[in-house]
């Protein structure tokens, strides 16, 4: 079939782009590691303040550092689009046999393995500032598989930007806009009960809280409001973070579909 | 017998209303060479992506092979050669990742693209810089890679949107003889140029467009044949002499005794005057000259090129950049992907 063997072809592609740049890892790993090392010994009293201390900070910070990883290494996805089309690679393709949704599904596979090795780094190095699983390996599985889900519906929005404006500034300018207030109006960094009332009305309609929230869980064990700390899986909590990813996701990646379609034909 | 590419009353208009391509028809046959000339905006990229199935026409027909560019799509990219008007190489990748990629997407399979890819390799004599980045390639280069990674597939028809503009001598001379020898491998070659002598030289036909209309077809031949005249430019001795202007006295011998003559132009060093068999007229004009005592300094006679056609047709002459920056960005100029 070529649709697997020229998806693979561009996902092998992408992947050595990607390792011959690795100033661009190096940018969206950049800021993730910088919080994880710096930003929660700035805040390690915290801790006591979110969980009645059974949590260090490190450990509850953890999760919004994976997410926040995974929002900018996504957000780069739509750039690298814009810049095949503005090269002329994209109309190179064009002109072979190539399966056109493969050009897009081998954007998205890259895509979601960066993501995915990025949050192996990280999880590693949580690891070793002392932040165990409390779910064991296969909460990290779940973990793993959240995060590349989330990054999934998140590159759809990069890609259906780039694909719209076909500007990488705008598609890094929007990024930069929305990733901050995103991120600290959500229970990535702080829980819900330490923000001000209005904020915490907005983090309940945040997706990022809820992905969060599903990352979160199988790395302390935790309930959602930390109140209990050795419940494990907290089902409810994951399956509507997937149900939230997934209309994101519907939306996002319809989007780009249909922007595709047109800048194909 | 239909053409490998058959255009009939193609028109293509712009998103914006651009009217790029104004209804023109024309047949390009199996095997040939054909040179797709005119000057900037005439529409000729235009032209070439909707013969390549990307970019949708407004109206009229257009097949290549026997297929419609429409509905045939599919079939007709497994079987065509397409270079850009810009180069695109990918710059992340070497020379040969990039032509290996463009065999897998061309669905060939792998020992078929190694050995393709090998012998591609040397033709445009890229085996030395095979395994560097493309990125780290002169302009040169990188257009003899683009080159190569339109051929992996042994295509039977090539569209090449001047592939040699911006380059050396040396690499244009080389990318000319090799589609030369392609073509007489059987592969049609569909070609925009500035490069007129090289047209000349190779194409077995050519359209001129302008302003979205064909303005000319025909062979190199016949079009510099219907200019009619050859152009004889002749040097006087003194350009001023007594009793008048050389080039007033000189216009009134022409006018008086030579009837051939249909047109005549002052110039640098005299006058062009254009003839039917210019040559022929060569011992009467010194003789005619001589008896009314102007002296030639000078005489030379040519024959049309294409250039003429060209000018005749369009109004204007082909611009020829030269060489570019292109070979100027090397080690430090290397792009960002
Ligand atoms: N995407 C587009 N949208 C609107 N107008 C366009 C577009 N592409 C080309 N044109 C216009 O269509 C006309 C023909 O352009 P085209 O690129 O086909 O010319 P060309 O003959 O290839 O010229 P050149 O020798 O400069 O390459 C020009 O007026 C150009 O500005
Ligand atoms: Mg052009």
């Amino acid at each position: 079939m070529s649709f697997f063997s020229d998806a693979f072809h561009l996902f092998v592609r992408s992947m050595k782009k990607l390792v011959r740049n690795p100033i661009l890892v190096f940018f969206s790993l950049f800021q993730p590691i910088i919080f994880l090392l710096l930003f929660t010994q700035l805040f390690s009293n915290l801790g006591r303040f979110i969980s009645g201390g059974t949590l260090t900070y490190t450990a509850f910070a953890t999760a919004g550092i994976v997410l926040q990883n995974a929002f900018s290494s996504a957000f780069q996805s739509g750039t690298a689009v814009v810049d095949d089309i503005k090269s002329g690679f994209l109309a190179k393709m064009l002109a072979t046999p190539v399966n056109r949704s493969a050009i897009l599904f081998g954007r998205l596979l890259s895509d979601v393995f960066r993501v995915v090795a990025q949050t192996v780094i990280i999880l590693v190095l949580a690891f070793a500032l002392g932040v165990y699983p409390a779910t064991g390996i296969i909460g990290y599985l779940l973990v793993i598989f959240t995060v590349a889900f989330f990054g999934l519906a998140w590159s759809g929005i990069s890609l259906a930007l780039g694909l719209k404006t076909k500007s990488a500034e705008t598609v890094f300018g929007i990024a930069g806009a929305v990733t901050f207030p995103l991120l600290f109006m959500s229970t990535a960094l702080v829980s819900l009960g330490f923000m001000p009332g209005w904020m915490q009305n907005v983090s309940n309609f945040n997706p990022i809280s809820f992905a969060v929230n599903a990352i979160r869980n199988p790395i302390t064990g935790c309930n959602l409001d930390l109140t209990v700390c050795n419940i494990g899986f907290d089902w409810g909590t994951i399956l509507q973070a997937f149900g939230v990813i997934a209309g994101i996701g519907i939306v996002t990646l319809g989007a780009t579909l249909y922007l595709f379609r047109k800048v194909v034909s | 017998m239909p053409g490998i590419v058959d255009v009939s009353q193609l028109v293509k208009t712009y998103g914006d209303g651009t009217k790029a391509v104004k209804g023109i028809t024309f047949t390009v046959n199996e095997g040939e060479f054909f040179g797709f000339l005119g000057p900037n905006g005439a529409g000729k990229s235009t032209t070439i992506k909707i013969l390549t199935t990307l970019l949708q026409k407004t109206s009229g027909s257009a097949s290549v092979a026997g297929l419609n560019v429409e509905s045939d799509a599919a079939k007709i990219r497994k079987i065509i050669g397409v270079q850009n008007q810009d180069t695109v190489v990918d710059e992340d990748l070497t020379g040969r990742e990039n032509l290996v990629l463009q065999g897998q997407l061309q669905q060939m399979h792998g020992p078929a693209i190694k050995e393709r890819v090998d012998e591609l390799l040397k033709i445009v004599d890229l085996t030395d810089a095979a395994d560097k980045r493309a990125g780290f390639y002169s302009g040169g280069m990188k257009k003899r890679l683009d080159l190569a990674t339109t051929l992996v597939h042994n295509p039977k028809i090539l569209f090449l949107d001047e592939p040699t503009t911006g380059l050396d001598p040396q690499s244009r001379a080389a990318i000319w003889a090799y589609l030369k020898r392609l073509n007489e491998q059987g592969i049609t070659i569909f070609i925009t140029t500035q490069y007129l002598e090289e047209v000349d030289r190779l194409c077995r036909r050519l359209a001129i467009v302008d302003l979205g209309e064909i303005v000319a077809q025909g062979t190199p031949g016949d079009l510099k044949q219907e200019i009619g005249a050859d152009s004889i430019s002749l040097g006087f001795e003194n350009s001023s002499m007594n009793g008048g202007d050389v080039r007033t006295k000189a216009r009134q011998v022409l006018e008086k005794k030579f009837d051939g003559v249909s047109n005549i132009v002052d110039s640098d060093i005299g006058l062009t005057v254009y003839a039917k068999n210019g040559s022929y007229m060569v011992p009467e004009l010194v003789r005619a000259f001589d008896d009314a005592h102007i002296r030639l300094s000078s005489i030379g006679v040519s024959s049309p090129t294409l250039d003429d056609v060209f000018l005749k047709h369009t109004g204007k002459r082909i611009r020829v950049e030269e060489v570019s920056s292109a070979n100027s960005r090397g080690m430090f100029g290397r792009r960002r992907r």
